[in-house]
């Protein structure tokens, strides 16, 4: 294969942002992506993943404006000179929030519009409609409003658009982050089709490790720069960088490297690389080892208390007359952890919507605490049950952390000893102490969602729901966010999340339902419900490497720490 | 939920050119505001109703039939209350004219909206922008009206999940006199005017990645153009408009 021509080349780029005093959001960049090539962008947030996005279009600077420096060139047209809308034929760009993006009546027009403002002839548009939706998978969908669509739908009609304007390059900003795992597969289904193209250049911003090995090459960032750049089986292999970096190890090679310091060019990434190492190395699981586990998981069942919450029968139908819940049965006790799992529109967020009275149940009963919510409002049963959103942007309001926290228990009547008291409390918890006069909107999306969570532990409720409580941040704000919740759990709470992230559920629930068109299809200790993989797959739920790995092996294990605790040499 | 107001139909009225409905939604606003006669008003009012059933829109008007209910009850005390220059008392400040006259504004404003809501039911988002462009509006503008209308559902969709955010923490829109509730608000009102704020920023970024604005010359894949029922529709509305105007003049009713 001879040199490929250049799809992308960016020499000394700065960029600095008008909010930004000292630092800079790129800073001496340097990056040639050739003709053809998959490229997988990763790093911690901060990193300037965004900004290196928003600039290949150049968004930046000629829309987002700052301090600019450098050089960069897309299909051989001087990006800042050319501007945003003469860029979208050479490269299109898709954004994580699939909703904004999105504006017009139908999915057709959705893809018109870029060709239309190109002044393609309708004919033409007419072609270019047919293919576009052929290609990301959205044939009879054309007629229908993108409202109506679900999440992976929508995102995959988000690309379709702006393939439309048939650009050669395209980079894709995030987009599987706020998608169930169905949708992130389907979306990475379509970038290998398009990869098949070998004029077709794609560049993805991803935090999904799994997916990266799909890559031709993977550049990660920090502080703006490029810290590695290589092929995926080389840069994949350096689980040291990628822990410390904040972002997620792949588990196989993990293991292998904290378990057995095995070199680093020896690691395996695969399940099965890995289990031909294990077997090589004449490893096995140990019996005993693995009995002690499953004794933990037994005691720990033994600690729970009484029963906090009962759900009979519960079925919900909205008012069109679509039956969301078909009859859900679940109990939980004081203590106990439970994820819940299931895609997009398989009812999760309905469901747990009755556990706190937001919504009625058509039929069935939900009781907190003995309390039914039929019978008692909102306000009575949050003083049992605490929910925090997904976006904590749908509820911070305040002018500073301090308010936001007190809100709660001041709408409750608390007095002014009692509100501080809490707030005090409930800041400990997430590790805010010394916010207290922080401005919340200056905040990292990391540090909102903590002041969200603080300011519903101020109530003081026993149950905790939270929605998705790690979407949207980086793989250590993740780690954070939930030993926070464990520790909270540890301290009494019970927990309820709902997650699409296979891996904290399998580290740190003790329990999961996993839900498919309302209905449990699978309920049980988590250590159970991940041992059917298969059952699992049927509703697109891939379960994390280590998993995979130890159910080969005929036990299941969690977490990559199980695993080394497990793990004994044979003889 | 399905916030958006367009119904999906294939009716005479959502065939007809938008350039037509504009026109006549024009002609419907001019004869709802000459007249302060509570009888042509309804007979007006049932002609746009009439309209809105062709082109099976009565479906949208349930959604807002709250409003319509409110808006009539609200002249009718408001008017009641003050109308001056009344000869027939009835109680205290109130009489029979002011009472026909609060009615008569009831269902002039209700006229309008349903005439309004008959219209964004029948007609995309893309055949307004298209309609004005065809009127000789400039295409940025066009485009920035009927991105205004779309914004209405995204802002009332929003709202509606911080509601539920809120009220999960305990806030209860539902005790307390008119000014705590006000301040009650708050908590709502900040978080949805962000998340727009966020939301039409992403917006105008993926409008520009798409090419918006390339060249003043720009295609369209609608096609729209004046058929045969548009003449119809077009000839009956501005007949009625001008009789309207006529015994208005002539000074027949008021």
């Amino acid at each position: 294969m001879g040199v490929k021509d250049s799809a992308i080349s960016i020499k000394n780029l700065s960029f600095q942002y008008k909010t930004q005093e000292n630092e800079k959001a790129l800073n001496n960049l340097n990056l040639e992506i050739e003709k053809g090539q998959f490229v997988v962008i990763m790093g911690p947030s901060g990193a300037g993943k965004s900004t290196l996005a928003n600039s290949l279009n150049g968004l930046i600077p000629n829309f987002i404006r700052g301090k600019y420096e450098g050089n960069v060139v897309v299909g051989e047209m001087p990006v800042k000179e050319t501007g945003v809308s003469k860029m979208a034929k050479k490269i299109g760009l898709v954004f994580q929030d699939f909703e904004a993006q999105l504006f017009s009546t139908n999915a057709k027009l959705e893809i018109a519009f870029g060709p239309e403002n190109f002044g393609i002839d309708r004919e033409k548009i007419e072609e270019i409609i047919k293919d576009v939706l052929r290609v990301v998978d959205l044939e009879s969908f054309g007629e229908r409003h993108p409202a109506t669509l679900s999440g992976g739908q929508k995102q995959r009609l988000a690309i379709g658009s702006v393939l439309a304007s048939q650009p050669d390059i395209i980079c894709m900003d995030e987009p599987t982050t706020d998608l169930d795992p169905l949708g992130k597969l389907q979306i990475f289904k379509i970038a290998n089709n398009l990869h098949e193209n070998e004029d077709f250049t794609l560049v993805i911003i991803e935090h999904e490790t799994e997916e990266a090995l799909h890559a031709d090459r993977i550049v990660v960032m920090k502080d703006g720069k490029i810290i590695e750049d290589g092929k995926p089986k080389d840069i994949l292999k350096k689980v040291d960088t990628y822990e410390s970096l904040g972002l997620m190890p792949l588990q196989i090679p993990l293991f292998f490297k904290r378990a057995f310091k095995t070199e680093e060019n020896e690691l395996p990434l695969t399940v099965e690389d890995g289990i031909k190492l294990f077997k090589e190395n004449n490893l096995k699981i140990d019996d005993d080892l693995y009995k002690q586990l499953l004794d933990k998981d037994i005691k720990r069942e033994n600690g729970y208390g009484e029963t906090v919450l009962k759900v009979s029968d519960l079925k919900h139908t909205y008012p069109g007359g679509v039956e969301v819940l078909k009859g859900i049965d679940l109990e939980l006790k004081k203590g106990e952890f439970l994820a819940i799992l299931g895609h997009n529109g398989s009812g999760k967020t309905t469901l747990v919507r009755h556990f706190n009275g937001l919504l009625a149940p058509t039929e069935g009963n939900v009781l907190v605490n003995g309390l039914n919510t039929r019978e008692n409002s909102i306000y009575e049963i949050g003083k049992h049950i605490g929910y925090v959103f997904q976006n904590p942007d749908h509820q911070i309001f305040a002018d500073t952390v301090y308010e936001e926290v007190a809100f709660s228990p001041k709408i409750r009547g608390c007095k002014e000893d009692e509100i501080k008291q809490r707030v005090k409390q409930a800041l400990e918890s997430v590790a805010l102490t010394g916010y207290e006069e922080a401005d919340p909107f200056m905040l990292s999306k990391g540090e909102r969602q903590r002041v969200a969570v603080a300011a519903v532990l101020s109530a003081q409720p026993q149950i905790i729901i939270l929605d998705e409580p790690t979407t949207g941040l980086d793989y250590a704000e993740q780690r954070q966010m939930m030993e926070l919740i464990k520790k909270l759990n540890e301290e009494g709470h019970t927990i309820i999340i709902i997650t699409h992230t296979m891996w904290v559920a399998a580290e740190y629930a003790h329990k999961v339902a996993a839900i498919r068109s309302g209905e449990i299809m699978k309920f049980g200790k988590t250590r159970d419900v991940f041992k059917e993989e298969e059952e699992l797959l049927k509703s697109y739920l891939k379960t994390p490497h280590i998993v995979q790995m130890s159910n080969v092996l005929n036990k299941t294990v969690l977490s990559v720490d199980e695993m080394i605790q497990v793990t004994k040499k044979r003889g | 939920m399905d916030m958006f107001l367009y119904l999906d139909k294939n009716t005479i009225v959502h065939r007809l050119d938008p350039r037509t409905k504009v026109i006549l939604l024009f002609c419907s606003f001019v004869m709802a505001l000459m007249f302060t006669n509570p009888y042509i008003l309804s007979a007006i009012a049932a002609i746009i109703v009439i309209y809105g059933v062709m082109g099976k829109s009565l479906a949208n008007l349930k959604r807002i039939r709250m409003i319509l209910i409110m808006i009539f009850l609200l002249s009718l005390v408001l008017w009641s209350l003050s109308y001056k220059g009344g000869s027939t008392q009835l109680l205290g400040p109130i009489t029979l004219e002011g009472i026909l006259f609060g009615v008569a504004t009831g269902i002039k404003f209700d006229a309008m909206i349903i005439s309004g809501m008959v219209f964004l039911s029948s007609t995309k988002m893309e055949e307004i922008s298209l309609g004005l462009v065809k009127m000789k509006v400039p295409y940025r503008g066009a485009f920035a009206f009927s991105t205004a209308l779309r914004l209405v559902p995204m802002i009332v969709s929003t709202s509606y999940t911080i509601i539920q955010a809120q009220s999960s923490r305990g806030l209860d829109l539902k005790s307390g006199n008119i000014f705590s509730r006000i301040k009650k608000y708050i908590p709502l009102v900040i978080p949805t005017i962000l998340s727009v704020i966020r939301n039409t920023n992403v917006f105008a970024m993926a409008l520009e990645s798409k090419g918006f604005g390339y060249s003043e010359e720009r295609s369209n894949y609608l096609n729209i153009y004046l058929k045969k029922n548009d003449y119809v529709f077009l000839s009956l509305g501005v007949l009625l408009t001008i009789g309207c105007i006529f015994i208005r003049v002539v000074g027949i009713v008021n």
